[in-house]
């Protein structure tokens, strides 16, 4: 896989439209409909997207607004979603389905791997997918199974995926606009228990607006640095500000692509702080941390003060709504996990 | 704000119909979800038929004596568009609650 996009960042663009007021799912909402104005070739479809407007309101209006024909409901059948899809694709279209939860793009798991992420490669070419499958994903909603999973390491592990996940209004607007542009096929993580938080949204006004490849800095910081992706971004943001109380300064890295992975952001801020922190809702084994910890020892080996800690889900099923606060890393154990990485002795 | 209609639900070993009985929630009221909304008598028994949702009730189809074919319209909920058609619950902002401490000696940094 190229380790650049397949669109060119336009670089800082000033913004030609003034900010809004937005919730995630307004921003994510409101990019779907500058992208279905835009190009006749994109399509949403998915369970529920259509009449009901999707069941975190996501694609509200834009079946009345675009045609039943651009914006659809299917069945009941993720394989036939994802299956459509391709298919459209190879027919030129630019579809955009949706999977309602992430527990349910299991059954589709055939489709995405052995034909959506493959068929540009096996037709050498003649077939781009410009697939942006959106997934609702992680957890904190006290939903109960198969709806707070977080499947970002099983898909970033196939080669031809890219995977994204936004972590507030801004973000969730400017990728989704992103990873609509591309040839490649993008899943597209919505952090679901975000969908309502509110925050200002610059539209791009016909022109991207910003770097929108690679990782970001949400907050910077000297003394360590916080890796995390989606809702968890938020979270070290709040454990950011508490750590300054202790008179600790960590930057916060806003992951974003989390395939490809931004190996440059990664050794420019651990090179600067020397410490790192990765955390993910996620079961830890073979998680995405591990691979952003690995990536972070190869670049930074020799300024590192104290292995790459990780702050992780566990390694069970994701747990019914009651005990989802225990597994989902809080403020505590990512603490904690500083902590570690602050007093960690060589030798 | 955003209408969700409940249909007359399948009551099970191929009835097709109920009658409605009585009422529990009249138009405005607001319900919460699993609270009875009706009582209908059906050729086998008379049962409530728990809300499926929280809601403002907008509507209700039938009056007692009525028939009601399953798949017919029986209740209109409206809820905010936000919240409507969700699976779990919007979670609560907080503010951040800490028990640990941090202490480093950065004087090498």
């Amino acid at each position: 896989m190229p380790d650049t996009l397949t669109t060119p960042d336009a670089g800082t663009t000033e913004a030609t439209t003034a900010p809004l007021e937005l919730s995630l799912q307004g921003a994510l909402n409101l990019a779907l409909d500058e992208i279905l104005a835009e190009n006749p070739k994109a399509l949403v479809l998915g369970e529920d997207v259509g009449t009901l407007g999707g069941v975190f309101r996501v694609t509200s209006g834009l079946a009345a607004k675009h045609g039943s024909e651009r914006v659809f409901d299917t069945p009941l059948a993720e394989s036939g979603i994802l299956g459509m899809s391709i298919g459209l694709a190879m027919a030129g279209f630019h579809p955009i389905p949706e999977v309602q939860f992430d527990g349910f793009a299991y059954p589709a798991v055939n489709q995405i791997v052995c034909q959506l992420a493959r068929m540009n490669y096996r037709s050498r070419g003649t077939l781009p997918m410009p697939v942006t499958l959106r997934v609702p994903s992680f957890g904190g909603i006290r939903a109960p199974e198969h709806h707070g999973e977080s499947l970002e390491a099983l898909f970033a592990h196939v080669p031809g995926l890219k995977v994204v996940s936004p972590s507030d209004p801004q973000q969730g607007y400017s990728l989704l606009r992103a990873a609509a542009r591309m040839a490649d096929p993008v899943i597209f993580m919505e952090p679901k228990s975000r969908y309502w938080q509110k925050g200002q949204v610059t539209p791009e006004g016909g022109a991207p607006s910003s770097k929108l490849s690679g990782a970001r800095i949400a907050r910077p910081g000297r003394h360590l640095t916080l890796v995390a992706w989606g809702a968890m971004v938020a979270r070290c943001l709040q454990v950011a500000e508490l750590a300054a109380e202790d008179g600790i300064d960590v930057e916060v890295l806003d992951l974003r692509w989390l395939k490809p992975i931004d190996g440059d952001a990664l050794a420019a801020s651990v090179g600067k702080t020397r410490r790192a922190v990765v955390v993910h809702e996620a079961p830890r084994t073979s998680g995405l941390g591990a691979e952003v910890a690995q990536v972070i020892t190869e670049r930074c080996f020799g300024t590192l003060k104290a292995p790459v800690e990780r702050v992780t889900g566990f390694d069970v099923p994701y747990p019914s709504g009651d005990l989802e606060d225990e597994y989902i890393p809080n403020i505590d154990r990512i603490l904690f996990g500083i902590q570690r990485v602050l007093e960690y002795k060589r030798g | 704000m955003a209408e969700i209609p409940f249909p007359l639900p399948d009551l099970g070993e191929g009835l097709i119909e109920a009658t409605v009985l009585e009422w529990l929630v009249a138009e405005g009221d607001q319900v919460e979800r699993n609270q009875p909304l009706v009582e209908v008598e059906t050729t086998k028994s008379a049962l409530e038929l728990p809300s499926p949702q929280s809601g403002k009730v907008l509507k209700v189809h039938g009056a007692p004596g009525d028939v009601i074919k399953v798949g017919d319209p029986l209740v209109v909920f409206e809820v905010p568009d936000d919240t409507a058609g969700i699976v779990g619950t919007v979670p609560r902002e907080e503010a951040p609650k800490r028990r640990v401490r941090l202490s480093a000696n950065l004087d090498d940094d």
